[in-house]
């Protein structure tokens, strides 16, 4: 009575504690492991007979062409009678069947869909799922593949640029933004070569030119006159990406750069101002002479750079100078005077590769280089004279290791100096020797 | 003193009743009483039927979601239980495409637009014609499926049932909380409100306060961009660069807003006038949308293009014939 009473109290301190779930879970885990330990539940000829009617099932089945579910009655049966030794086998044969049928229809798909026959083609890839509902590549068909495309693939090529891409594909380079757009590209940035881009496939109403040119070249023209070049140029360049030939368009492009060119060389901006100039037209009128306005100033620039021994500078205005007009005499003479110069320091300094070295950037059929560089060759041979004699010095006082440094000098400045040669040779040997006395 | 005692007895005699008795009650829980007469494997379990079973039962206990009843009923081929009988409970997807040898499964989706009490017009139905409408897809076995079971289906990855419908209403109106939704409570159908936000809160639409309560009842509720524009073709006079930066308006601004409004995830879209093409298609997916619908009038087979997937527009001067016609749940084809 007391053991009753002490289940019962146990009983509802966990009714209250964990309501009826607790309650469940506490005889759940009882009857489970009580149910363990009792034998099987149906008895082994119960699941045969199962398993056997289950396999009727399976073979009716697959005489209907029902494969797939066949093939899942066989798995039942098969594991209701795991001794059997026919089962398996016949699971292994349907595995089989299954497989070849996917597969003559999966290549009967293919063969009808690169022949556009889209219509056969997803015949056979769904019945290609129908046998195989894992066949992967079926199912990418028949999801993306046989759907038309709301975008194309495009490999970028050296020297692609967004407009250049968006002309080709749409008519229309004014669509970049669109390309940019869909691939992540920040804007002002060309792509690069190599990598892919998707481009949304538009409706031809999409792809005609969206401005009106005449009202375009009004807009440039009023710019013009309000002296606001860059939007001019913006406008005009704009127009030409529709009507390349449109010669009003080339007119204003023109004279906005003359006057940008123009406001530069005011603010003494001359290589700005030169390269501006250099993007009208040569037939334009006054272009010629602004330019050459504009290079003359920079000449004398360089010239008086020259003249303060600012060398590097002076090279630096005169070789820009070179790149807008490359047969300019002044410059060439000033660039080739600015080497003969520094070399000439170097000789001072007895910096004798160096000076070498600037010289070779010159001209050498210029006369100051010719001169400076066997100037160097002769100062180079007179120093290495100095470090003989100074070797000579050494040795007549014993100081063979200071003796062979000197000589190594003139070596150095002279390789094929002959007699250092010889004495550096005989100052070791005796070297030698001494160490061996001592 | 004899008395005292005697009450004590009488009072203690009946906690030991009553708790009795509750422990009793938790006897007859749910639990399996199948465990001592099914076989499981992995992929399936087999069990012999009692009295006490339904189909909605089973699926409870083996599926642990009783509305997947259908999933046993489809895979044996019963519409009722026999007490004695084994069934096979299949623990996984076992046609996920609806593919049979004589063709496939199609879902219908249906779009619904405003009401009205007795008046019809070409946008606008009855309340007594849904009614009947959603009373003949119960008695007729119909399974009114949530959006996500569709796309889950058109993602090839859970099977549906084989007479599924989808159920979805357009633009907002508050004729549809009025009219609509005590009817869809009724039979327990869940459905889709596709909304375009500018619309929300004017005369003849539904609040925010409503759409919440849609929202927090279950109802999906879904994007129809922000000012119901033809996302796929040019307004007058309107450059393409203004187009495109209309549609990334009519695009992007509703899931924020939703997002903001209802805390929940606006991942498909309905065309206004059921009309696309391949940009508006592109900035979807760019904006992370999974699906699309049209108004095409046909069902939906499992390979159709998730963004150009086709409803039928059930309109007002419908009878209930012409909504059978839009029910086909079947396309036949030889696939041998």
């Amino acid at each position: 009575m007391k053991k009753l009473f002490n289940i019962y109290l146990l009983l509802t301190i966990l009714f209250l504690f964990t309501g009826c779930a607790g309650v469940r879970e506490f005889f759940g885990e009882f009857v489970d492991k009580f149910a363990h330990r009792l034998p099987d539940k149906v008895p082994d000829n119960a699941n045969i007979l199962l398993s056997s009617s289950y396999l009727e099932k399976a073979l009716e089945y697959e005489k209907n062409d029902k494969l797939q579910t066949a093939l899942f009655y066989m798995q039942i049966a098969g594991t209701l009678n795991p001794d059997s030794t026919i089962i398996p086998g016949k699971i292994t044969s349907l595995k089989s069947t299954i497989d070849h049928k996917a597969k003559e229809h999966f290549t009967e798909g293919v063969t009808f869909y690169k022949k556009q026959r889209f219509k056969d083609a997803q015949g056979q890839f769904l019945t290609t799922l129908r046998y195989a509902p894992g066949h992967k590549e079926a199912l990418d068909y028949l999801k993306n593949r046989l759907h038309p495309k709301e975008h194309l693939n495009y490999k970028v090529k050296e020297k692609d640029t967004l407009k250049g891409i968006s002309k080709k594909f749409y008519e229309d380079p004014s669509k970049d933004f669109l390309i940019a757009y869909f691939n992540n590209l920040e804007t002002g940035k060309e792509p690069v070569p190599g990598t892919f881009l998707e481009l949304p496939i538009l409706g031809s109403e999409f792809n005609q030119p969206m401005i009106d040119i005449r009202i375009e070249l009004k807009k440039a023209e009023n710019l013009l006159k309000e002296k606001q070049y860059r939007e001019v140029l913006d406008v005009s360049e704009k127009i030409l990406e529709y009507d390349r030939l449109n010669k009003k368009a080339s007119d204003l492009i023109n004279s906005a750069y003359y006057q940008i060119g123009l406001e530069l060389s005011g603010q003494e901006k001359y290589p700005e101002a030169i390269k501006m100039f250099k993007n009208v037209t040569s037939n334009y009128q006054g272009v010629e002479e602004a330019i050459q306005h504009a290079i003359n100033k920079e000449l004398f620039k360089a010239k008086n750079l020259l003249k303060q021994k600012q060398y590097e500078q002076a090279l630096a205005v005169a070789g820009k100078i070179l790149d807008y007009d490359k047969s300019n005499k002044t410059a060439k003479n000033l660039i080739n005077t600015a080497f003969c110069q520094q070399g000439k320091n170097l000789i001072i300094r007895k910096n004798y590769t160096e000076a070498l070295n600037v010289l070779s950037k010159a001209d050498p059929q210029y006369n100051c280089v010719k001169k400076t560089t066997s100037d160097v060759y002769k100062a180079k041979k007179k120093q290495a004279e100095v470090h003989y004699l100074k070797g000579v010095k050494y040795f007549l006082n014993e100081e063979l290791q200071s003796a062979i440094k000197e000589w190594e000098k003139t070596l150095s400045l002279n390789p094929k100096h002959k007699k250092a040669k010889k004495n550096v040779k005989n100052a070791r040997s005796l070297l030698d020797k001494l160490d061996k006395i001592k | 003193m004899q008395r005292s005692v005697n009450r004590i007895k009488t009072i203690s005699g009946l906690v030991f009743l009553l708790s009795l008795l509750m422990l009793a009650g938790c006897a007859t829980g749910t639990r399996s009483h199948h465990k001592m007469s099914e076989i499981r494997s992995g992929d399936f379990i087999i069990v012999t039927t009692t009295s006490k079973d339904t189909l909605s039962s089973l699926a409870a206990e083996y599926l642990n979601d009783p509305s997947k009843e259908w999933l046993i009923s489809e895979f044996n081929h019963i519409k009722s239980l026999t007490p004695g009988q084994k069934l096979i409970i299949p623990l996984f997807s076992f046609n996920k495409s609806g593919l049979k040898s004589v063709g496939y499964q199609t879902v219908p989706v249906l779009a619904y637009y405003s009401f009205s009490e007795n008046k019809p017009n070409k946008i606008s139905i009855t309340q007594d014609d849904f009614k009947a409408q959603m009373k003949y897809l119960k008695e007729n076995n119909y399974h009114v499926i949530k959006l996500d079971q569709l796309l889950d289906f058109l993602d090839y990855k859970e099977q549906i049932p084989g007479k599924s419908v989808v159920i979805t209403f357009d633009d907002g109106w508050s004729s549809v909380y009025d009219f609509a939704t005590p009817i869809l409570k009724k039979y327990g159908f869940p459905a889709t409100f596709f909304i375009y936000t500018d619309f929300i809160g004017g005369g003849k639409a539904m609040s925010w306060k409503q759409i919440k309560e849609l929202s927090e009842a279950g109802f999906d509720i879904q994007c129809q961009t922000k000012t119901h524009r033809n996302l796929a073709t040019l307004k007058k006079k309107e450059s393409f660069k203004e187009y495109f930066n209309s549609l990334e308006m009519e695009i992007s601004y509703p899931k924020k807003l939703f997002k903001n409004k209802l805390n929940k995830e606006c991942k498909c879209l309905a065309y206004p006038y059921g009309i696309t093409n391949n940009l508006v298609i592109a900035m979807l997916k760019k904006h992370g949308y999974r699906a699309a619908f049209t108004v095409e009038q046909e069902s939906n087979s499992f390979f159709i293009d998730n963004y150009k997937i086709r409803r039928s527009a059930i309109y007002g001067e419908y009878d209930i014939e012409k909504f059978k016609n839009k029910l086909s749940v079947f396309h036949n084809m030889e696939l041998k």
